[in-house]
């Protein structure tokens, strides 16, 4: 019997189904030569996937720097094949209780791999996971435990899509089996557009059932702005950035009397790199939504390393920048809206008669902006402009609406319900539509929550959240008109489409299901903080099932309800409420000496 | 032989100021062996400390770091904390004599003991204190017209009176640099420790002060070497000093600042003859090694509750308000004034043995004295009436039983002193 064939044999005792596929299935994807320690070694035109000295010793590397996170009881899930030298050394160094999975996305390499090196005395305790991305997404969450990603990069990237989509659909596989509950401290801007946002984040986590503190940076707007009277740009820019300085101060602040789990900043937030570093030292996780257009705000450059996690609504070009700029974790998470704010209303007569038009757009007033929609004015339909920045607008004067002031959210909601067919434009400081534009706006997500009708501007990444049954969808400036001329005349089918819309909103993109998957992508790359906490191992029941090492806890534990979140603090408070006279154990002594420590201020500020 | 832990938790300054009670339990409790508990930082000077045994080091970073462990669930917290216990090697004590009245302090002598003396002694969650610890406490906070002295009051705390000997230390067996054991050894010089500050900056005396003090000491007294003392945190202000001060004035001043370890500085101070500062750890260091202190005691300290402990030595009270010019408020973090004028001269006249009794503007002099309440501070020849008053507080808080509410103790060990 050859080594492929014994492979196999032992392959059939696990998982027959992929034994026979194997049978069925070409190598030729790694093309095989011995290295200079004499062990076969794998290369993909040109690249390595292991060493061509001594890839044993490689494996060992990559092992040990792994393996001392590594905790007994949890499913190890390795993104990598190439010829496992990875997986026996890893095997060698994780305790017998741990599960190790390894992804397999394409089986020709896999076939490669039984071909030259032998499953023997190691192959049983591992798991081959293979399918598509969802089944295989959906096994590792079945199993029910701490799951922890360990990647092996010089495998990993010849399959790279398909490892993508398999942490995609793993990420919603654990957060629909999330249980667990996190404290979140959200830190708005001063203010901007990200402001709304983070009320929408604050009321999506707190409808997902987390404790969420909320730092309302807005409170200081009236202070901040009054700064603009001092004229010395230098001078009022430097008073500008102390008191920006001053709030980031503030935000510790609160994170040292309530330690929160995530500090979730949304753009703007004025969190210095100092104060993220003093986090950073109380070990307090970060993560910060940037909803801008990364090629025109620039600050995150400054900012890249303050943050643990970077959240952003642009794809591909955003990602891989961020990424070289030096972050660690990076996720796209387009925008979203809140059905609870941007949904269906009915207007007064009075509202009626101000808000209600057959075309309306509402929006500061860009080049492009002032650009394409001139072009608007003078049909047979109304037409109303509304928002703020419309200085010097031309011809379009005639149209803006309650002289250009800022339109606030309940009376935007009243005018997407108003309007027949609502203009979507997305800005550019140039004229025309933004060539480079990708990311979608929030109006876009908002008007279709409302099951308003839009026409938008076309957007790289609007068909993965949208389709054309939803929206119209315009490539050129040009079509505006005809679009609008349509649909005005076509009362039907734009309900249809604009409640399409709506459902599919609500289905997909609702800022509940981008907190999800928010906390899930930093749970799978936290899994010992944030991914343990998501998946209900902080409970009461969880620590009492696992609380052999320290039976001592299990009477302190048992008084609270099975589903409560206890930490050190609850448990400290439990032992404090005895009362004075109490004769406490040991193991209660240590616990408030621990908390005492853990509720160290002193050095936050 | 039963063994007791004294602990400590507190800074150098308090450290320094518990040598009186582990003097007066040493003697109190000839039988018994001490061992003490201190900040990790100040294991080496409390290995100098007479009639200890052991010196156990609390390190708080530690316990801080344990408690911000990673994703460990409360069972894990407790294993962790009992290995690190177990690493300490801690002997089981009979007794723990608590000086802090602090939860860290109240918990670790729990741990350690099941008889704890002091703070928390009726248990770890009890709201109760013993006399000794209410009063202390009641002096932080409303000051009042207290006499009784710090290093005494903790004397109170472990159940025994004031030591009939003040404690020194004696660092005799320290390796120096060959420029401060040269310093030191040379028998020529009446030295003059001068602590240039540490701890809180509300403490520090303004650096063209001390240039003022360092030449007039220089000037005035022929044989005199200053000695700058001081830590990492004073090394610029002390280079500082150095550059403004004539290149005459340099071959007279030795400058220690940054560049000893705790012991070695106690074997600089057994060296100097007096010691000028103001009211901070080292000045107490200075005070133990057998150095005359003058204290120049202004912001939140005061003469009568942390004065150097010995007799002999003076303090100069800042009182501010004695000037007419001066409201004597507080500054904008609630501080008190800091001094508009200070006693050089008159610090340098106490050093030459002249005007003992001389008051400076806004400033009193006040010299310590012993009796067998422990320290005392007096301003001129007869004590005031405060003086007395501690005979009854002593009697008061020691008393054999009483009730805790009324702050009366039942302290056994000092029962019949004064009776």
């Amino acid at each position: 019997m050859n080594v492929f064939q014994e492979n196999v044999s032992i392959l059939r005792s696990q998982d027959p189904a992929l034994a026979s596929q194997v049978l069925n299935t070409p190598g030729g994807i790694l093309s095989i030569h011995p290295a200079k320690s004499g062990q076969p070694t794998a290369v993909v035109k040109n690249r390595s996937i292991h060493s061509s000295y001594d890839p044993i010793r490689e494996a060992e590397q990559w092992a040990a720097h792994h393996a001392k996170d590594c905790q007994a009881g949890e499913v190890l899930v390795v993104l990598g094949v190439g010829l496992w030298y990875h997986l026996e050394a890893l095997l060698a160094k994780v305790s017998q209780d741990s599960l190790i999975m390894v992804v397999v996305p394409n089986l020709q390499e896999f076939v490669d791999g039984l071909a030259v090196r032998s499953l023997k005395g190691w192959g049983e305790r591992v798991k081959w996971v293979w399918g598509d991305p969802e089944p295989m997404a959906r096994q590792v969450a079945q199993q029910g435990r701490r799951v922890r990603l360990l990647t092996y990069e010089p495998a990993l990237s010849l399959h790279s899509d398909a490892y993508d989509a398999f942490r995609l659909q793993l990420r919603q596989q654990l957060a629909k089996r999330a249980s667990g509950t996190l404290h979140v401290m959200v830190v708005g801007p001063i203010y901007g557009g990200s402001l709304p946002i983070g009320g929408y984040v604050v009321r999506a986590l707190e409808s997902l059932g987390h404790r969420v503190s909320w730092v309302d940076h807005s409170l200081h707007e009236r202070g901040y702005q009054h700064l603009n009277t001092i004229r010395d740009d230098r001078l009022r820019m430097t008073v500008q950035q102390r008191f920006s300085d001053t709030l980031g101060v503030i935000s510790l602040a609160h994170v040292a009397e309530d330690p929160p789990d995530v500090v979730l900043a949304m753009s703007q937030a004025p969190l210095s790199m100092a104060v993220l570093e003093q986090m950073r030292r109380k070990k307090v996780l970060t993560a910060m939504w940037f909803v801008e257009n990364f090629r025109h705000l620039t600050y995150w450059q400054q900012m890249i390393d303050g943050y643990d996690f970077w959240f952003v609504m642009q794809q591909a070009a955003c990602v891989e920048a961020f990424k070289h700029a030096g972050a660690s974790h990076v996720s796209y998470l387009p925008l979203a809206a809140d059905p609870n704010i941007h949904q269906s209303v009915d207007l007064t007569e009075q509202e009626r008669a101000e808000l209600e038009a057959d075309v309306s757009f509402l929006g500061a007033g860009y080049r492009n902006r002032r650009e394409i929609l001139s072009a608007l004015l003078g049909h047979e339909w109304t037409f109303k402009l509304w928002g703020n920045e419309w200085d010097n607008c031309g011809t379009l004067a005639k149209v803006l609406q309650r002289n250009g002031a800022r339109i606030d959210t309940p009376t935007s909601v009243k005018i997407f319900n108003g309007t027949t067919v609502n203009i979507n434009l997305h800005s550019y400081t140039k004229e025309g539509f933004d060539p480079d534009g990708d990311s979608v706006n929030p109006r876009t997500f908002e008007l279709a929550s409302c099951g308003a009708f839009q026409v938008v501007d076309h957007r790289t990444l609007l068909p993965d959240l949208f389709d054309g049954t939803m929206m119209k969808i315009v490539r050129t400036p040009e079509e505006f008109v005809p679009a609008i001329n349509t649909y005005l005349h076509e009362p039907e089918q734009r309900r249809a489409m604009a409640e399409a819309s709506k459902q599919h909103v609500l289905k997909f993109h609702t800022y509940v299901h981008r907190m999800h998957t928010l906390l899930s992508a930093m749970g799978l790359a936290s899994p010992d903080r944030i991914g343990a906490i998501l998946q209900g191992e902080r409970q009461a029941e969880s620590l009492l099932a696992r609380s052999g090492e320290s039976p001592e806890l299990i009477p302190l534990l048992n008084t609270f309800s099975k589903q409560d979140r206890v930490e050190l603090v609850d448990m400290a408070r439990a032992i404090r409420l005895k009362g004075p006279e109490a004769q406490l154990k040991r193991e209660e002594l240590l616990i408030l000496m621990m908390d005492e420590y853990r509720q160290e201020k002193r050095d936050f500020l | 032989m039963p063994r007791s832990l004294l602990l400590q938790l507190a800074r150098l300054g308090d450290l320094i100021q518990s040598l009186p009670a582990i003097s007066s339990l040493h003697s109190s409790f000839p039988d018994q062996l001490f061992d003490l508990l201190c900040s990790a930082p100040l294991t080496s000077i409390g290995k100098l400390f007479p009639g200890i045994q052991g010196v156990y080091p609390w390190e708080g970073e530690r316990w801080h770091d344990l408690a911000i462990m990673d994703g460990v669930d409360q069972g894990r917290f407790v294993i962790a904390a009992e290995q690190y216990l177990a690493d300490c090697a801690f002997p089981r004590y009979s007794v723990a004599y608590n000086l802090n009245n602090h939860p860290r302090s109240v918990l670790a002598s729990h741990l350690l003991s099941d008889r704890v003396v002091g703070a928390g002694d009726q248990g770890p969650l009890h709201l109760s204190l013993p006399p000794w610890v209410a009063y202390l406490r009641q002096i932080a906070n409303d000051r009042g017209t207290n006499r009784i002295h710090l290093a005494d009051a903790f004397c109170g705390v472990c159940e025994v009176n004031p030591p009939a000997v003040v404690p020194t230390i004696e660092a005799t067996h320290v390796d120096l640099p060959t420029d401060l054991a040269h310093m030191v050894n040379d028998g020529s010089w009446e030295r003059v420790g001068i602590v240039l500050g540490a701890g809180d900056g509300d403490r520090r005396v303004p650096i063209a002060v001390w240039r003022q003090f360092i030449e007039a000491c220089i000037d005035q007294l022929p044989n005199c070497l200053c000695v700058l003392i001081g830590g990492l945190g004073e090394r610029e202000a002390a280079l500082a000093l150095e550059d403004q001060l004539p290149p005459s004035y340099l071959s007279r001043l030795f400058n220690c600042v940054g560049r000893t370890s705790l012991p070695q500085l106690a074997h600089v101070f057994n060296r100097c003859q007096w010691v000028v500062g103001s009211d901070t750890g080292p000045l107490h260091v200075g005070v133990a090694c057998g150095a005359r202190a003058i204290g120049w005691y202004f912001s939140r300290a005061r003469v009568h509750e942390t004065g150097p402990y010995g007799v002999g030595h003076y303090v100069w009270q800042y009182r501010p308000g004695t000037d007419p010019g001066k409201l004597g408020g507080q500054d904008l973090n609630g501080l008190p004034q800091p001094p508009g004028s200070w006693p050089v001269r008159e610090t340098l006249q106490l050093i030459q043995g002249q005007h003992e009794s001389a008051n400076a503007s806004e400033w009193e002099l006040w010299k310590s004295y012993r009796d067998e309440c422990g320290m005392f501070y007096m301003n001129g020849e007869q004590p005031d009436s405060a003086v007395p008053q501690r005979k009854i507080i002593w009697e008061q808080l020691s008393a054999p039983s009483g009730n805790r509410d009324l702050n009366v103790g039942r302290h056994s060990h000092m029962a019949g002193r004064w009776s």
